[in-house]
């Protein structure tokens, strides 16, 4: 029981780091311009697709694509956010929210149906040569390609960590998630800021993607379900802290493992409620501010 | 008195909004409730109206004690508000604003024709004759404010609350909208005007409320108001805002 | 005069669907007609909170499915089939009431993903806890005939259509609308913003909960999890936004359109292309055409 407890912990941490990073794309965009991109799944999708197809067509290790990939999926989520979201990005409060979720919803119909056009919805999946390999300590068995996906989704982390708190560019996304009006005084082009940070949170997603492709599956339809996981972490973790966004994902997944052992199948209900019992009890989550 | 508000206080997070105010409006009364931006005026008129709930203090109005109610019960007892930024149903027809305030803040049961009946007669009244079935977004400006004021006649109130309906309205304008605050005051309304055009407010109200930073520096009739040193120097700040 | 021959037009439109399973012995025919009559009630029964109340209820698969449960076990367990409609409409509003008055609370976008979330739950425990799927005994399925299904999808429909109408013209209408349109304005004008969203939800998830136990009666087999899937409200929300929130005609236009289009589309390409299309002109209405179809056309009876 006991090993079967650890083995399951580990399996959480790594696939909450999933969860984590998935969500930490989203939390960049929703922070910075309260736009709640519910299509965030479909960006994950398309990266791990990208991912897939090069490394079938061309036998690049999905790692080492990683970079080609995220830059695709940035550009691709600055021209839909030019197209799309631009206008919505005008509205005040709630109509903003709610407006660029409709549209968010439109694509999430729209993205897997074309996939599906494109790519069939036969089940795909990376599988590098060294997929499958693992080592063991204390009887627990960590795979190299999800423990390799769990180094990336910390790196990534941490990287944008820094990237907000100090380049230039980092600080005028936070000036702007603050006030954007005051930003927009100060110089900011909050427009343009906009832009970036919806590609740069598509580029996450992307990456979240190949990571998603390399331990689990990839079909056109998955989108949905993990911009639901990403939601989930959000409202654990709240706004305010990226690094926060992880841990909030860990903590989905160890939970959702854990679970498993005792609930079986109905595991995957656990981070659901546990979503609604925070927007209900705790709208501001773990690690926001009230 | 229809109104009174005694020790009403109101903070947000570590701000104090409202400040121990205290002050009686008379029925009948058109008072007029003055003081520089940011005073409070307007969350006042929230105070009053429910959608803000007081810290501190009692609200009394037509002698029942209102404090703490829910707005919608607020205005089916009698007090009806206008927004500063109009705040009309959009995508509704001025026929359907006024109809709403008929039907759910009358206080008693009608049919529907009988509010379509009323609510045709009360936009004439306020001089929206022939508007009937525009989309209230089709409407301008002025026409929304008239709207407002179609709207919350239609809840059938004792007290009105006018929130800056002067704001953006050129001088012929300005000349229709007290003709009609005046109109609705002779039918038997009493009504608060908040306003920063010093001209409307002196042409209309008997009795002046002034407000600033959240506390009351002044009460009486207009001339008192304008002569008092406290109200000149919170308005000094104001350029725009001539006391004459 | 007018209203007389809009009456008779009606009435006319009316007779002739009614006579369409005299018209036509093509199965292919009569399906798409009892799916296009399904849709209607249950994008009616979406336009109710979506349309009027502007509640955007991403859950509403959920009470389809309660209806659906309830209406297909008691009716397969010997029930009479109007009991068991019956049944499946009422148990989809006591779910609403039981679990959706605290996911009710929430604003904004929180309400939108709660239901969602709500809506996912309810799945993922349909799937699990009834893997397997039902399936019409041998007894119904060789006495099995579209036309019994094809009139109940048609008389729920009507049914649907004419509580719309209803709402549209009375006071609970205007409160919805006045809900939807802004809030606080809604409650200094005497409105119970409560009152209205619950009704509006009442309403809502009992013609939800209808339509569920008319594909109880529709459905040779299926599984229990299918009739959660969230693709049901997806369906909902895009017919009800494209042909027109708020409006009595909107959602039959859109049903009309959305399932001649998937049809049509499915010969050609995978089973979803219809969404695609459908896809595009939602995110069209959303940003230039908030009227849908209905103001496309110039008519906005609201």
């Amino acid at each position: 029981m006991v090993e079967l407890l650890a083995q399951s912990f580990a399996n959480g941490i790594i696939i909450g780091a999933l969860y984590g990073l998935a969500a930490v794309g989203l939390s960049l965009i929703f922070g910075v311009m309260k736009i709640l991109n519910i299509a965030h799944g479909e960006f994950l999708m398309l990266g791990g697709y990208a991912a897939f197809w090069i490394f079938t067509l061309t036998n690049i290790d999905p790692f080492l694509s990683l970079p080609l990939v995220a830059i695709g999926l940035f550009l691709l989520g600055a021209g839909i956010y030019k197209l799309l979201f631009s206008g919505v990005a005008r509205l005040q409060g709630e109509l903003r929210m709610n407006s660029s979720l409709l549209v968010a919803f439109g694509l999430c119909l729209i993205i897997p149906q074309v996939a599906t056009v494109l790519w069939t919805g036969d089940e795909r999946a990376i599988t590098p040569v060294y997929s499958g390999t693992a080592f063991e300590v204390l009887g627990i068995r960590f795979g190299y390609v999800p423990m390799a996906g769990l180094l990336v989704a910390v790196v990534v982390t941490f990287g944008l960590q820094i990237f907000l708190s100090k380049t230039y560019f980092g600080k005028s996304v936070r000036g702007t998630a603050e006030n954007w009006k005051a930003a927009r005084l100060m110089g900011i082009n909050v427009d343009r800021t906009y832009l970036l940070t919806f590609a740069l949170g598509a580029a996450i997603a992307g990456v979240s993607g190949i990571l998603v492709g390399l331990t689990q599956v990839l079909l056109p339809m998955v989108g949905m379900s993990w911009t639901l996981k990403a939601l989930i972490v959000l409202v654990l973790a709240g706004m305010g802290s990226i690094g926060g966004t992880l841990v909030a994902g860990i903590i989905i997944g160890v939970a959702e493992a854990v679970s498993h052992i005792f609930i079986g199948p109905y595991a995957i209900v656990v981070g659901l409620v546990i979503f609604l019992l925070i927007l209900m009890f705790r709208p501001q989550g773990l690690f926001g501010k009230a | 008195m229809i109104l009174e508000v005694q020790n009403l206080s109101k903070a947000f997070g570590g701000l104090m909004a409202i400040k121990q105010v205290d002050f009686t409006v008379d029925e009948g009364q058109i008072a007029g409730l003055i003081g520089p931006n940011g005073a409070g005026k307007t969350t006042l008129f929230n105070l009053i109206i429910g959608l803000l709930k007081p810290d501190t203090g009692k609200i009394t109005f037509d002698g029942k004690d209102i404090t703490g109610l829910a707005p919608h019960r607020i205005c089916q007892s009698g007090i009806a508000r206008t927004f500063q930024l109009t705040r009309s149903f959009m995508h509704m027809t001025a026929l359907q604003n006024v109809m709403v305030g008929w039907v759910y803040g009358g206080g008693e049961a009608s049919s529907m024709k009988q509010a379509r009946v009323e609510s045709e007669r009360i936009l004439e009244f306020t001089g929206l004759g022939g508007k009937y079935l525009s989309a209230a977004a089709m409407l301008g400006l002025v026409d929304r404010k008239r709207l407002e004021v179609a709207r919350a006649l239609a809840t059938k109130p004792k007290l009105l609350l006018l929130d800056e309906m002067m704001a953006g309205l050129n001088p012929t304008e300005m000349e229709d909208a007290m003709q009609l605050v005046k109109r609705v005051n002779e039918s038997g309304v009493t009504v608060i005007v908040v306003e920063h055009v010093m001209k409307a407010v002196l042409g209309l109200s008997k009795r002046v409320i002034v407000i600033s930073t959240g506390e009351k520096i002044a009460e009486g009739t207009p001339q008192e108001v304008v002569r008092n040193k406290q109200v000149i120097e919170a308005y000094l700040g104001e350029e725009q805002y001539s006391l004459d | 005069m007018v209203k007389n021959w809009k009456k008779l037009a009606l009435g006319g439109v009316i007779v002739l669907v009614a006579l369409v399973p005299l018209m036509t012995q093509r199965t292919d025919f009569l399906t798409w007609f009892t799916l296009i009559l399904l849709y209607i009630t249950l994008s009616q029964s979406w336009n109710i909170i979506g349309g009027y109340a502007g509640q955007i209820n991403l859950g509403h698969v959920a009470f389809f499915g309660v209806g659906y449960l309830a209406a297909r076990y008691l009716w397969l367990f010997g029930v009479p089939l109007p009991l068991a409609l019956l049944a499946g409409a009422v148990a989809a509003p006591l779910l609403a009431l039981i679990v959706g008055a605290p996911v009710f609370r929430l604003r904004g976008v929180y309400f939108i993903i709660g239901t969602l979330v709500f809506a996912e739950i309810l799945k993922h425990i349909a799937w699990t806890a009834i893997p397997i799927a039902s399936v019409l005994p041998a007894e119904y399925l060789t006495a099995y005939s579209l036309v019994p299904r094809y009139y109940l999808s048609l008389i729920v429909a009507i049914l649907a259509v004419a509580v719309v109408y209803v709402i549209s013209k009375s006071k609970l209408g205007l409160g919805m609308m006045a809900v939807r349109e802004d809030e606080d304005a809604a409650r200094t004008s005497g409105v119970s913003i409560l009152k209205c969203k619950l009704s509006a939800f009442i309403i809502s998830t009992a013609l939800a909960g209808l339509a569920g136990g008319v594909f109880a009666y529709y459905a040779t087999g299926a599984y229990a999890g299918s009739v959660f899937e969230p693709i049901w409200t997806f369906d909902s929300v895009l017919i009800v936004f494209v042909g027109g929130a708020g409006t009595v005609i909107g959602p039959i236009i859109g049903s009309v359109f959305f399932v001649l289009l998937q049809q049509l589309l499915a010969v050609y390409l995978p089973g979803g292309f219809h969404l695609v299309v459908f896809g595009v002109m939602f995110i069209l209405v959303v940003l230039y055409l908030p009227g849908g179809m209905v103001e496309l056309m110039g008519k906005r009876r609201r």
